[in-house]
């Protein structure tokens, strides 16, 4: 494995590069993902049926909770990566723990707010609106989920190994898949849910 | 401790909270849906540039024509698929 020194760690080998840039690819791949949600959501927007309809069950509160707890968590992930970048591990390693407990709030909000939309009458078999809805924050959701279990299995690696050119690159890879969450959040945050209380 | 926080990022930082309250006037205060979707179109647009570009080192690599490529392949594709099933199952029936 050639190390080149003059790159940053995540970048430092031939298959770091690759590794990033494969990741891109993929995320590529999930653009199109929530563009398919995204284009069904629209088209069922409103077709309600005896269902509550958007601007009903949406509240402003929580969803500005999430939206400032995921906002705040990409920046703190990007401290990480920064931190990481100057080689100071402890710093590291602390934003990292800042991000994934904002992980972990933002997913305790979005628990909340499904169980107030089952309340209300709102579940996946209401109407085609309710049920995109469901699917699309479900889906993003997941993901975030996924992160999250994703990122403390980097962050125990990192304790254990240190700072090494793989453990820089997952690192890495992890803050371009939390920034890609983030991005998709803003979507869903003024598309689905400023759109449907104007 | 100030090394730990650039200020590119916290700039960022700060900026994408602004763009988060320019987009919450579509709630707050009375406005036409045409100026409210501007606003949002807008607002989110800008705001997924901040995070490509200053947080996830969109241009920095050598990689960097591959992956604005991607991103604006994957961006048409997601835009066509969303403003064509909406002209073709929506507004054709207006």
């Amino acid at each position: 494995m050639k190390i080149d020194s003059t790159q940053h760690l995540e970048y430092s080998t031939e298959q770091n590069r690759i590794n990033i840039l494969g990741f891109w690819i993929f995320l590529g791949a999930e653009i199109m993902l929530f563009a398919t949600l995204f284009t069904s959501y629209f088209v069922y927007e409103d077709r309600i049926g005896n269902g509550p309809s958007g601007a009903e069950i949406f509240e402003i509160t929580p969803v500005l909770i999430e939206t400032i707890l995921l906002l705040t968590s990409s920046f703190t992930i990007g401290l990480a990566i920064h931190a990481m970048r100057i080689q100071r591990t402890k710093a590291m390693l602390g934003f990292f723990a800042i991000t994934l407990v904002l992980g972990a709030a933002f997913l305790g909000v979005e628990i909340y707010e499904f169980i107030h939309y089952y309340h209300v009458g709102a579940t996946l078999q209401t109407s085609a609106f309710t049920g995109i809805l469901l699917t699309t924050l479900g889906t993003h959701g997941a993901h975030v989920m996924f992160g999250l279990f994703w990122g403390i299995f980097i962050f125990i690696q990192i304790k254990k190994q240190g700072l090494t050119p793989q453990t820089a690159n997952k690192s890495f890879i992890f803050s371009l898949y939390w920034h890609f969450l983030d991005v998709m959040w803003i979507f869903i945050f003024s598309f689905i849910y400023l759109k449907g209380m104007m | 401790m100030r090394e730990l926080f650039p200020m590119k990022q916290v700039n960022g930082f700060i900026f994408s909270l602004l763009l988060t309250v320019v987009a919450l006037s579509v709630y707050f205060l009375e406005m036409s849906f045409q100026l409210g979707m501007t606003i949002l179109i807008v607002t989110a647009f800008v705001q997924a540039g901040v995070q490509l570009i200053i947080f996830m080192h969109a241009g920095e690599g050598e990689d960097k024509n591959a992956i604005y490529t991607t991103l604006f392949y994957g961006g048409f594709l997601g835009l066509v698929t969303v403003l064509g099933s909406l002209l073709a199952m929506i507004w054709g029936y207006l």
